[in-house]
């Protein structure tokens, strides 16, 4: 075979397989969208025709409605705990030589490494035994226990020595510590906080396991979803499924932004 | 020397049980410019952070004025840093980061601005209020970080190998510029460096420091020309040094014989005494006059022209082959593998007891 022809070949193979693989990651997803437009009462082939129908259904369906906003208030407030408390935890590590700081370190992002099952089973027993009741408060503790790891993850990451050598310029020039907190370090910081917040609110966001072991009468947007499924294939359903996937999205599109906005700047620092 | 300003006394500190400073004292005079000056390691760039407040001596005490200032932390003490990595805040402008330290002493926006003016005038970055800090070149954030330091008018600057990241033209120019706003400004300057040359073209009083000690203290000229150790000698500058031993000591004078033959030179020292001696490359010359004493004869084996001077290697021929460094003027020929006498002046000889 002439080298030009292997080529092609090769090439072809290549497309191929990342066709295939990005198919299997997304067709699900793709399919769940496409029938949520679906013009008949089953969100399966063949296709019947374009509606927006389930999408009115949906946004006027009571419950769906408040479970949206209840995911929308545990994720913003899981969200927000965790970010603080991870740069809490992540610039005391980073500017302070504590006593075995690697373990606390290592203690920080341990539930990163535990299933969620585990962690729910875990919390429930401890709710049960505290007598505290279930509630879209104790799903938001679930969240923060799964996310914080993570939001001091990409904190902790992000904190170099330049941001330590602006802190102590800081001091030098007369700043008390919470003032070099405020003026310095979250403002050299916020891409790193806000891609943590950011990350931490669509796993809040789409979370379902935690969210259905500590939730009874007010639930989140998963896990209505969930219940509407156990009825049956319905395009409602489906539409509701878009729904979360495109939040979801949107707001690590955002995300991805920014920080890619603010490392461009930072290169454009580093070059001159 | 004028009023004492800021004393260290035995000021010495570990890290994690490693000395890095043992034992320093000296005082800065007010408005003296001084150079702390060593190789790296020596402990300079932690004596300054002891002076600024970012590090807390393991014993000793700092004062600044007549105030005891060894806890106090770096925003309560009266001086201000201009920092090697210039540390600006990125996310401020030029005027922002030069505003930061008048906000904290609570001046109000006017006074700022007016500050920021004339300060920005005085580093020669008038009209730059608004550029970013990602917008400077590296000796423009250089003035930057100098402005904002002395926008704050602390009674003492500190200086932390400021000039280190420049090419050499440039940091020629800072230099002197060092040194005009500081004549200017009458405030106390303290000013860390490994660059000698950088050392002594702008210090009133230079500090040799070496392992965490003094090795020497005093105006660049004494110290080049009068170095108080072996240290200082082979540091500051280039030096001949030979070993001597003390054979007669009377009158404030001192007779060694040395592989050079036997010398006179002042200063003091006893009898029996292995001591070293330093001859600068300058102070070598290849015609006798009244103020010079004779090295014997020497071969030439090396010679760089270098401007100001021709750089020579040469080799005794007495008993003992010696290598010599010396400074031969231009208008003089030379070429290796000529003979020469090589005479040194006798009052530059210098004795090293340590």
């Amino acid at each position: 075979m002439p080298a030009a022809g292997r080529k092609i070949l090769s090439k072809l193979a290549v497309v191929a397989y990342v066709v295939l693989l990005y198919g299997f990651i997304f067709l699900p997803v793709l399919v769940l969208v496409i029938f949520s437009f679906q013009d008949g009462k089953l969100p399966v082939p063949p296709w019947r025709g374009f509606t927006f129908d389930w999408y009115d259904a949906l946004f006027a369906n009571r419950r769906l409605m408040d479970s949206l906003a209840n995911s929308a208030v545990v994720a913003l407030a899981s969200a927000a705990a965790s970010t603080a408390l991870g740069f809490l935890a992540a610039y005391g590590l980073a500017r302070h030589r504590l006593p075995g700081g690697p373990l606390i370190q290592w203690l920080l992002v341990l539930p990163l490494f535990v299933s969620y099952l585990v962690i729910g089973m875990g919390l429930l027993l401890l709710l049960r035994e505290l007598e505290i009741s279930k509630s879209l408060v104790t799903v938001a503790i679930g969240h923060l226990v799964i996310n914080m790891p993570l939001a001091f993850a990409v904190i902790y990451g992000q904190m170099g020595d330049h941001q330590a050598y602006a802190e102590r310029a800081a001091r030098d020039l007369g700043a008390r510590d919470l003032v070099v907190l405020w003026r310095i370090t979250i403002p050299m910081l916020w891409p790193a906080m806000f891609a943590a917040f950011a990350l931490t609110f669509t796993f809040s966001w789409d979370e379902f396991i935690i969210a259905f072991l500590l939730s009874v009468f007010d639930v989140t947007l998963p896990v209505e979803l969930w219940s509407l499924l156990r009825r049956g294939l319905n395009p409602q359903a489906n539409a509701a499924g878009s729904l979360v996937f495109t939040v979801s999205i949107a707001v690590l599109v955002v995300a991805l932004l920014v920080f890619r906005l603010n490392r461009k700047k930072e290169m454009q620092d580093r070059v001159r | 020397m004028t009023e004492p300003h800021v004393t260290l006394s035995d000021i010495s500190k570990s890290y994690s049980g490693v000395p890095a400073v043992r034992n320093v004292s000296f005082t800065i005079g007010r408005g003296e410019f001084v150079v702390l000056l060593g190789p790296s390691g020596s402990g300079k760039t932690t004596l300054l952070s002891i002076l600024g407040g970012f590090v807390e001596p393991t014993s000793g005490r700092v004062t600044i004025g007549d105030v005891d200032v060894t806890r106090t932390p770096p925003a309560r003490r009266p001086t201000s840093t201009v920092f090697q990595d210039y540390a600006l805040f990125p996310h401020m402008n030029v005027a922002g980061n030069i505003s930061f330290g008048l906000e904290m002493r609570g001046l109000a926006r006017r006074e700022r601005n007016a500050r920021v003016f004339e300060v920005l005038a005085m580093v020669g970055l008038s009209g730059f209020e608004q550029r970013r800090v990602n917008q400077l070149s590296g000796g423009q954030r250089q003035r930057v970080a100098l402005a904002r330091a002395i926008a704050v008018r602390p009674e003492v600057l500190l200086l932390d190998e400021p000039l280190g990241a420049l090419d050499l033209n440039l940091r020629r120019q800072m230099q002197d510029e060092l040194v005009g706003l500081q004549r200017r400004l009458g405030t106390t300057f303290v000013h860390v460096t490994h660059d000698q040359d950088e050392g002594m073209s702008i210090a009133d009083k230079v500090v040799v420091l070496n392992n965490g000690r003094i090795e020497d203290c005093g105006s660049p000229d004494r110290v080049y020309l009068n170095p108080a150790t072996l240290f200082t000698a082979t540091f500051m500058g280039e030096s001949n040094i030979v070993m001597g031993r003390v054979t007669d000591a009377s009158g404030g004078s001192v007779k060694l014989t040395t592989p050079l033959g036997d010398i006179t030179t002042g200063g003091a020292a006893s009898k029996g005494r292995d001591v070293h001696v330093s001859i600068r490359p300058e102070h070598l010359l290849l015609e006798a006059d009244e103020d010079t004493e004779s090295l014997g004869c020497a071969v030439l084996t090396d010679s760089v022209f270098q401007g100001a001077h021709h750089r020579c290697r040469a080799r005794t021929t007495g008993r003992e082959n010696v290598e010599l460094l010396i400074y031969v003027p231009v208008e003089r020929a030379v070429a290796v593998g000529d003979e020469v006498n090589v005479h040194a002046r006798r009052h530059r000889i210098v004795l090293l007891t340590d």
